[in-house]
């Protein structure tokens, strides 16, 4: 058959046979799609873990004497709580999850550039996740999600199990990094130029070297933990001749850039949903595109902000102080854009929409206190408070959840051929959103005023504010509930979407909903940037796309 | 209309970042955590009038452009792409107010960090679960609480004998974790008497919620003194040795000078030569280190004394002025390092 070679753009222009059978479909999946959707219930499976996790935290807080589990066992549940969700959830969902299930449709690619790869990666992590959750079974860590030693080196066994498992997943996502930035440089449909790539790529883009070069120090901070617990070779041990801050180097020297990791492709949905509901382009797409890589290398140069009670030289901490406060600068370009982009808009409330928008004025809250942060003044009056853990979820619930929330609705389709329910979406995005409030806003204060971090008992002036925090977290997972119920119920009943219910411009959109496992029957041609509504579509070659025709592949050809 | 109202609301805010009766809530216990709350006051005014623009901006174009009944089903908005003008000015003005706040910033922090240098040396070290202190003049540890005059400048150093804590007074506005095998300092003055809580702000163990108990006592000179001749009395047989990192204590007592000058020639003296101590070779010079009324404070910040001696040699030395193999690496045992404080001794 001589289709198919008319179309041969390189390897994106071969198609293989669609696999048969079950398992070659469904499970060990060659098919991006199918990876992300993968990646999908795996993350939100772990997110149910951990959310319970945080209605254990919550409910032991409800009495300044605790009393709902012994303080050793809390410890074990916050520590695997912030694990689980930072490399469990948050980073699965955006980069595995939507990053496999929407870029490559994005930038008109038949696959990623190594989907074997792709399986092994997406592998790596349940089996990750489950080591992670079965150290409980041996005494779970306990000293938080940064098991800073000499006390993560008297931890339980399941300290260990943590190091392997965190290890593994980081594996899983320097795969991940690789397998993204060789499909975005190399597989771009004909005439998709840097800047005409959609910003949910450029956040994938800004978010893929993240993964491959940050990880690999965590990979040795892990590895070198495990050796000195197993082994007893002193790396952390000061009384051996280890530094305990080299820990904290390591590990932040990762984990500042894993806050990127966690919001970038968040920025990149939020930038997708805005202009497909306000039915106009996003505001500056080359500042926001820009501001994304410029977040992205500035986020490898402030890890120490973390440690200024550390005892760093003074002049040392001053670089990191600075430098944390112009990646405002950038950050703030992104949220003053998506503001205007709402300006003269037709603004449809779809409920990926009010996700959006609730995305924008949560995450700048988490934005404006991690300024605050950066003032070592400031910092070494709060640091290791309540104010943290406020500031992290704001950013981290408020911000990168809600983008999760944004993508799941506005995608959905996408994966299921249905529409989520928008009624109950609406009542997820209220509840969550005012839950997500009472359980956070009040942290900032109590930190303030003198409540640490990672405590089972407290003060009892605090009681007040820890009941209402507690009673508001029960709302956000009631929402959270509702959520799980409507994906659940909409997967079999929801209304059929047909391949774009949004009306969005993006390529994705062009293809049927769900995509056949080839994408595209032709690579298109691209012309422009998608999101002017009063132009035509920039893009040729798709004619056959919703059209019944076979696409151009020999059966049984290689 | 809708400016004048944010610029309003932007404008009570700043009112009342000001005004806040911040030290009802938490009292400034020393001078610079009224700094501190300048800074808070600064940085709670600018940010909340910049929140209340954008999230008033956000509501506003949310609300006022939304697709009407009387819209066509496939309306679209005005197709703006960019504006030159507002971007340059809206990177611009947030580079100016990096500018500022890293002037106001770091005017402050320099304030907390140039407080007085010759003040009162205390010492606290971290313990799973509690902190202990060591004054001058006092042998050993003080258990129960940190007890401070009022108005006296503090030099307070900060180590641990088992994990990483973190030394808290939320009065104070100021903190610093507490690493095993190096003393951090901060500094400052204590203004205003009280009983202020001390809080472990790194977990430490099982009972680090427990590590919120103590207090920091600020009193009147006459009332410390008192304290501290009581602790002075309480503890006047108690050795001044210090408990080893592995628990063992170091003796003091009956090190073998002969044994110390061979293993000095043998283990320090590639880095310390038996000279002034301003010849410095890595390390300074030892010549009369224990005998020399004018002889620096040791790196921990104490007064050369042939305790503190001893646990430098015991925990080594890492910080701002370099870096000291501890007795682990340096395969020093406690009778080793007793045998070389004995040597120093000697040297006057």
């Amino acid at each position: 058959m001589a289709v198919a070679a008319v179309h041969s753009g390189g390897i994106a222009g071969h198609i293989h046979p669609e696999p048969q059978g079950f398992v070659r479909r469904y499970v060990f999946s060659l098919d991006h799609k199918i990876i992300g959707i993968q990646y999908i219930i795996t993350a939100f499976v772990f997110f149910m873990l951990s959310g319970l996790l945080a209605e254990a935290i919550r409910t032991q807080l409800l009495n300044p004497n605790g009393g709902f589990v012994a303080p050793g066992t809390y410890n074990e549940v916050y520590s695997v709580h912030g694990s689980a969700m930072v490399w469990l959830v948050i980073i699965p969902l955006l980069t595995g999850g939507f990053g496999n299930l929407v870029f490559p449709l994005q930038i008109g690619a038949r696959d990623v550039a190594f989907p074997w790869l792709n399986m092994l990666s997406f592998w790596i992590f349940p089996v990750a996740g489950l080591m992670l959750f079965s150290s409980f079974l041996m005494g779970a860590p306990t000293a938080g999600w940064m098991e800073y030693p000499p006390i993560s080196l008297q931890g339980a066994a399941g300290t260990s199990m943590w190091c392997a498992a965190i290890f593994l997943v980081g594996v899983s996502s320097t795969i991940t990094g690789i397998n993204f930035v060789v499909t975005i440089l190399k597989m771009r449909a004909p005439g998709m130029t840097f800047t005409r790539m959609p910003l949910f790529v450029w956040g994938q883009f800004a978010t893929a070297p993240l993964l491959m070069i940050a990880t690999t120090a965590l990979a040795a901070a892990l590895a070198a933990l495990f050796i000195e617990r197993q082994f007893g070779v002193p790396f952390f041990d000061p009384t051996k001749g280890g530094s305990p801050v080299m820990w904290q180097h390591m590990f932040w020297f990762y984990s500042h850039p894993a806050v990127y990791i966690m919001i970038l492709p968040a920025f990149g949905i939020i930038s997708e949903v805005l202009p497909t509901f306000a039915r106009k382009p996003v505001f500056g797409y080359k500042l926001i595109a820009f501001s994304s890589m410029a977040i992205a290398l500035l986020g490898f140069m402030v890890w120490a902000h973390h440690m200024f009670t550390s005892g760093l030289a003074p002049f040392l901490q001053l670089p990191f102080m600075i430098l944390t406060y112009i990646i405002g600068v950038p950050t703030g370009i992104k949220i003053f854009s998506w503001t205007a982009t709402l300006f003269g808009g037709k603004i449809h409330y779809s409920t990926a929409m009010l996700f959006a928008i609730g995305f924008i004025g949560l995450f700048t809250i988490g934005g404006i206190t991690g300024i605050f942060l950066a003032a070592i003044p400031f910092d070494l009056h709060v640091h290791g408070t309540y104010f943290i853990v406020a500031h992290l979820h704001y950013v981290l619930v408020g911000g990168s959840l809600m983008g999760v929330f944004a993508g799941m609705y506005y995608w959905f389709p996408k994966m299921s051929g249905r529409l989520l329910n928008e009624t109950l979406g609406k009542i997820h995005f209220w509840l969550f959103f005012i839950g997500f409030n009472c359980t956070f806003l009040p942290m900032h204060w109590l930190g303030m005023l003198g409540m640490p971090r990672e405590v089972a008992t407290y003060d009892p002036q605090f009681t007040f504010w820890n009941r209402f925090e507690s009673v508001a977290s029960y709302l956000m997972t009631f929402a959270i509930l509702i959520f799980f119920v409507n994906v659940l119920w909409s997967i079999r009943n929801g209304r059929r979407s047909g391949p774009n219910p949004w009306g969005a411009r993006t390529l994705e959109w062009q293809i049927p909903s769900p995509p056949h496992y080839y994408n595209f029957k032709h690579i298109p041609t691209v012309y422009g940037l998608p999101y002017d509504f009063s132009q035509p579509l920039p893009y040729k070659g798709l004619e056959e796309e919703l059209t019944d025709s076979p696409p151009p592949v020999a059966a049984g050809a290689h | 209309m809708v400016t004048a109202v944010l610029a309003a609301l932007a404008v009570a805010a700043i009112v009342f970042s000001y005004t806040f009766p911040l030290e009802r809530y938490l009292p400034a216990a020393i001078v610079t955590a009224r700094q501190v709350d300048d800074l808070i006051r600064f940085m709670s005014a600018t940010g909340s009038a910049l929140y209340i623009f954008v999230a008033g901006y956000l509501v506003y174009f949310a609300i006022a452009f939304r697709a009407k009944a009387s819209d066509a089903p496939d309306a679209i908005g005005v197709q703006i792409h960019d504006n030159r003008k507002l971007e340059f000015w809206w990177t611009v003005i947030p580079l100016i107010f990096v500018i500022i706040l890293s002037v106001v910033s770091v005017r402050i922090w320099y304030e907390i960090l140039l407080e007085p240098e010759n003040g009162l040396v205390v010492e606290a070290i971290g313990h799973q679960f509690y902190f202990s202190f060591r004054y001058p003049q006092i042998n050993g540890e003080v258990t129960d609480e940190m007890h401070l005059p009022l108005g006296v400048p503090v030099t307070l150093n900060l180590t641990s004998a088992d994990v990483i804590h973190g030394f808290w007074v939320p009065a104070m506005r100021l903190k610093n974790d507490t690493v095993p095998g190096l003393v951090t300092t901060i500094r400052f003055t204590p203004r205003l008497a009280g009983r202020y809580p001390i809080i472990c702000t790194q977990f430490c163990g099982v009972e680090h919620s427990e590590m919120d108990k103590q207090v920091l006592v600020i009193e009147d000179k006459p009332s410390f003194d008192r304290w501290y001749k009581g602790w002075q009395q309480k503890n006047a047989r108690v050795s001044n040795a210090l408990p080893g990192v592995a628990g063992q204590a170091i003796p003091l007592q009956g090190g073998d000078v002969a044994a110390g000058k061979a293993l000095f020639s043998q283990k320090c003296t590639a880095c310390h030569k038996l000279a002034p101590f301003s010849q410095t070779l890595v390390g300074p010079g030892l010549e009369a280190v224990l005998h020399d009324p004018a002889h620096p404070d040791l790196v921990n910040g104490k007064a050369a004394n042939p305790a503190d001696v001893a646990s430098i040699l015991e925990n080594g030395y890492t910080g701002s002025m370099g870096a000291m193999p501890s007795a682990s690496s340096n395969g020093l045992s406690p009778q080793d390092i007793a045998n070389l404080v004995a040597f120093l001794n000697t040297l006057k």
